[in-house]
């Protein structure tokens, strides 16, 4: 039996394009120790996934969201 | 998608279309309002943009990690059109060579809806494609 897809949590937000200036937004989409959270995890579309993935990696180069968390801050 | 407008990261193909550009400046925080206010004037004058630069100022925030030795910075975004790429080099090394920059982003702006505005029927397709997008 195939398991029922998560929703997409952006298309609810009747978000088209992902911003990498959203870190609150983005901040979701990344875990503990700020890596990228898997869509399996998250339920967003493949397509939003590229787009979380490529913002995220803007926003951590602006400081807007860390590249590590945990162990040394 | 092959809207040319979402090529970020690759050069912009040369072409008499402006594009819209936005970049995103960290400065010092330790920087007077009237100091960072007139380096923004100073690298805008550089670019000789076709119409009007916004910018948009975010203010004083925390950096998620130092730079620069730096805990805080003032954020803030300017997007413009230019007609002629040519003016970037000139103005992106007068952001390299300011100290009191700690960072800065240039990129394509990415629209809302894309550009030119889609149609209905447009968006009806490309939201077809996006449900394709799932099936494995």
């Amino acid at each position: 039996m195939r398991r029922q897809r998560k929703s997409d949590p952006l298309a609810e937000a009747r978000i088209r394009f992902v911003d990498y200036k959203d870190d609150r937004l983005l901040s979701r989409f990344i875990g503990e120790t700020g890596k990228l959270l898997p869509s399996r995890l998250t339920g967003v579309t493949a397509r939003h996934q590229r787009q979380i993935a490529k913002a995220i990696k803007k926003a951590r180069y602006l400081a807007l969201i860390p590249y590590t968390k945990g162990s040394q801050g | 998608m092959t809207d040319p407008d979402q090529r970020e990261g690759l050069p912009p193909v040369p072409t008499k279309a402006t594009r819209t550009y936005e970049a995103v400046y960290i400065f010092d925080s330790a920087l007077e309002d009237a100091a960072i206010n007139e380096k923004l004037d100073r690298f805008h004058g550089l670019l000789s943009a076709a119409g009007d630069i916004s910018v948009e100022h975010w203010g004083r925030r925390q950096l998620a990690y130092t730079i620069k030795k730096r805990e805080n910075g003032y954020y803030a975004i300017a997007r413009f059109d230019l007609a002629n790429v040519n003016v970037l080099p000139e103005y992106e090394r007068a952001l390299k060579l300011d100290d009191s920059v700690l960072r800065y982003l240039i990129s394509l702006h990415e629209r809302e809806l894309g550009a030119p505005p889609m149609s209905e029927e447009e968006l009806a397709r490309r939201k077809a494609n996006d449900d394709d997008d799932d099936e494995e």
